[in-house]
């Protein structure tokens, strides 16, 4: 089991950054009055995104047929909670968005709401080779072909289906993304939200929503 | 969920569930009509999932569909790929050597067993019992590893072909099934005990979603929740395909039509899945396993039809396939048990039920959306 | 009872020409008028009280449209399909959602999915498909890869999508054997 072996390496922070932590904290914490210089921020956000990419909050859409192993990454023999994965039922409580596999273009509809409403830092994982090109899906009328034209993507992970273990290596990705301050997407899809809008009025042709969720 | 009043008085509430709900299996939507927590109307929206296999496979050629095809249903693809490997056999009359048989009848019932398990896990979890599930999924994995050994993939496995199975039993693949069914054979009664015996589910599952008698059969249910109204109907027992003509099994069958009756006709069914496997493994002929096919390039079936129907963990599946001649399939039409379950009968019996037991119902129903939307 | 009976039922019934298709199933073709008595006929008189399928075929060439209504006696596991043509241009069928309930969705889906008219049948139009304003996809005309083409982004391919065993003769250096090379790419 080599896969987890490298899992550990990555998600557990090294020896060497523990004791840079504790030693950029140590002589901020006498430091009194000096919380927005540079050096502070940076060492704030080393832990924030320490705290961040051990608690992965999964939103529990099951949008293809990926979500099937989900289930069996989620529980006892591969066990994603050791590594701060874990569900959450509605979008404002979740971290990370998975979709797993193909995308119809009525659930993208519902997929870019959902997206909309989840909450700063938000991560977007793909999960099988029909988000990222089509798959075998590539001449379906139905299926988006590339997903990151209509949400920015963060980890794509190939198969159909990927294993378990390719998801857990997936998330260790991106929890080393997270510890880079190289993840999170809100910030991209808002600054080019005309891009992105064009995309998706480009395949989604009755864009209605319920009164209570117009633009 | 989002909620919206629709009468002046407040009394009656439109409530969406899912497609984005933790208690809906897969991508669908059931759209509530409410009065207070009691169920009015209910009214089945699906389509998240359509990706127009149907369409896709009539530009493939008939042994390129089978990548397709097995994606039909993800829980359980493998009686897909038997359905339809039977229905182009008998468009163009191919036998299929007595070893294959046995084969095809082992990875059917294995695919149910883990179907099965998943339903523990999905049924448990809709009453907010969460243990039962990080065992049965956990030890579905055997299953799948067993699936792996046999065809190299866990889930998707394109392994029935027509004319056979694409490989051979592997060395010492027997005396592991034989011993991941022992495992699981102990297994179950923990589960059971964790379930049937518990108060919270006995409490919400009897007298829930009740199925009539009467009725079960004019509005199409077939699988475990017609066995759960009384009435023993099984492909697999009235119209033997593979090997189960020659092996010795049983079809429970309980009385009451709702949640309950339908969640121990499951928990027997696995039971008789293991002694089926058990038979076929010691009955196992030897021989071929596969009658070669032509280069599938160019492989051409004559023009014709078949109706052919399997036996799933959700009901009846059957294929409707038409070829004309060519090297393509003209027409490949599924016909799911979902397909009925999880829209014209879950629209019949939610009215009368609490909010809290949709998804219960949803569950036990086995809707099963890339079924019914392909 | 058996399929003779059956045949010979709908013979002296309807005057209809019914033929054995595999085992214990019943093909019998028809004009689209004679459905809805018939399928009533084998419900009510001889059992076969469970609609197994609908299914819709499209003859282009033929330039009709064959509906397939399979229904099922599960006393003995006798199957009769009861087919009929209808026209492809303005094509039309009798409603027959009272008759079983689950009927209802599987006009629903033909009528979206092949653009069949039932008179009379009030279901909402959307079902699968939101927003649909092409043909309807699963005629034999609608060209889903040109639909493709116009309306979806596609990745391009990988410019090192090479052969698998070139690619690995290349890195070892190892030269390619005839044999092989009969399957590589070039």
């Amino acid at each position: 089991m080599s896969e987890t072996k490298d899992i550990r390496i990555i998600t557990r922070p090294t020896k060497e950054q523990i004791r840079q932590a504790q030693i950029d904290f140590a002589p901020r914490c006498t430091a009194a009055g000096r919380v927005n210089d540079k050096e502070t921020q940076k060492m704030v956000q080393y832990i924030l995104n320490f705290a961040r990419k051990h608690s992965l909050f999964l939103l529990a859409y099951g949008t293809g047929c990926g979500a099937i192993e989900i289930p069996a990454t989620l529980t006892s023999r591969y066990d994603a909670e050791r590594l701060g994965i874990r569900g959450a039922a509605t979008p404002r409580q979740a971290d990370v968005l998975m979709i797993t596999g193909y995308l119809s273009t009525k659930t993208l509809k519902r997929v870019i709401r959902v997206y909309e409403q989840m909450q700063d830092p938000k991560y977007v994982v793909a999960f099988g080779s029909c988000t990222i090109n089509g798959g075998m899906y590539f001449d379906s009328y139905n299926t988006i072909k590339a997903l990151d034209r209509y949400i920015p993507v963060d980890v794509y992970i190939a198969g159909c289906m990927p294993r378990p273990e390719a998801v857990l290596k997936g998330f260790a990705k991106l929890q080393e993304l997270i510890q880079n301050g190289n993840a999170g997407n809100g910030e991209c899809y808002r600054k080019n939200l005309d891009w992105y809008r064009a995309n998706q009025q480009k395949v989604i042709k009755n864009w209605d929503f319920p009164d209570e969720y117009n633009w | 969920m989002i909620m919206k009043t629709t009468s002046e008085r407040n009394k009656q509430t439109t409530l969406f569930i899912g497609p984005q709900h933790p208690g809906i299996t897969g991508n669908m939507m059931v759209k509530l009509l409410v009065e207070g927590d009691t169920v009015v109307r209910a009214e089945t929206h699906i389509g998240y999932l359509h990706r127009a296999f149907e369409k896709l496979i009539e530009q493939r050629n008939w042994l390129q569909s089978f990548t397709l095809l097995c994606r039909f249903c993800v829980p359980e693809p493998d009686p897909m790929e038997l359905t339809y490997a039977r229905a182009v056999e008998a468009i163009e009359g191919r036998e299929v050597p007595p070893r294959a048989k046995y084969i095809r009848t082992i990875v059917a019932e294995l695919a149910r067993i883990q179907s099965f398990l998943l339903w523990y896990g999905g049924q448990a979890g809709s009453a907010g019992l969460y243990t039962l599930g990080q065992w049965t999924v956990g030890d579905r994995n055997y299953i799948l590893d067993l699936f792996e050994d046999l065809t190299g993939a866990r889930i998707y496995h394109m392994y029935i072909w027509p004319g056979g199975v694409r490989r051979d039993l592997p060395k010492g693949w027997a005396d592991k099934t034989r011993r991941v069914l022992d495992y699981l054979e102990k297994r179950l009664d923990d589960y059971n005990r964790l379930l049937f015996d518990n108060a919270v589910f006995q409490k919400r599952a009897q007298g829930v979603g009740i199925i009539p008698k009467d009725k079960a059969l004019e509005w199409g249910v077939t699988g475990p929740p017609l066995k759960g109204t009384g009435i023993g109907n099984d492909v697999r027992k009235d119209e033997p395909y593979c090997a189960y003509g020659e092996l010795d099994f049983d079809i429970p069958v309980y009385e009451g039509g709702d949640v309950w009756a339908r969640a121990l006709v499951r928990r027997d069914e696995i039971k008789q899945s293991i002694r089926i496997i058990r038979q076929a493994l010691d009955k196992m002929p030897g021989g071929s396993y596969y009658n070669r096919i032509p280069n599938p390039m160019k492989w051409r079936l004559p023009a014709g039809e078949a109706w052919v129907k399997t036996e799933s963990v959700r009901g009846e599946i059957g294929f409707y396939v038409v070829s004309d001649g060519t090297e393509k399939p003209r027409r490949v039409h599924l016909r799911g048990a979902a397909y009925t379950h999880g829209i014209s009968v879950l629209e019949k019996i939610l009215p009368g039920q609490n909010i809290a037991d949709v998804s219960f119902i949803l569950n036990s129903l086995g809707a099963c959306p890339p079924e019914m939307e392909r | 009872m058996t399929t003779q009976d059956i045949i010979r039922a709908l013979n002296e019934t309807f005057e209809l020409k019914a033929e054995v298709l595999h085992g214990n199933q019943i093909r019998v073709s028809m004009h689209k008028k004679q459905v809805a008595p018939v399928l009533l006929y084998l419900k009510n008189q001889w059992g076969f009280i469970h609609l197994d399928h609908v299914s819709c075929v499209d003859w282009i060439e033929e330039n009709v449209f064959e509906l397939v209504y399979i229904v099922y006696r599960p006393q003995d596991q006798l199957t009769v399909l009861v087919k009929t043509k209808i026209h492809r241009e303005h094509p039309e069928m009798e409603n027959m959602e009272g008759f079983w309930p689950h009927m209802r969705t599987y006009q629903r889906e033909i009528r979206e999915m092949f653009g069949i008219e039932f008179p009379g049948f009030e279901a909402p139009r959307e079902f699968i498909l939101e927003g649909w304003e092409e043909i309807p996809p699963m005629r034999r005309d609608f060209d889903t890869r040109g639909y493709v083409k116009r309306t979806y982004t596609t990745r391009p391919g990988r410019e090192d999508a090479w052969s698998v065993r070139e690619y690995i003769t290349r890195r070892t250096g190892e030269k390619l054997p005839d044999f092989a090379r009969k399957y590589s790419r070039d």
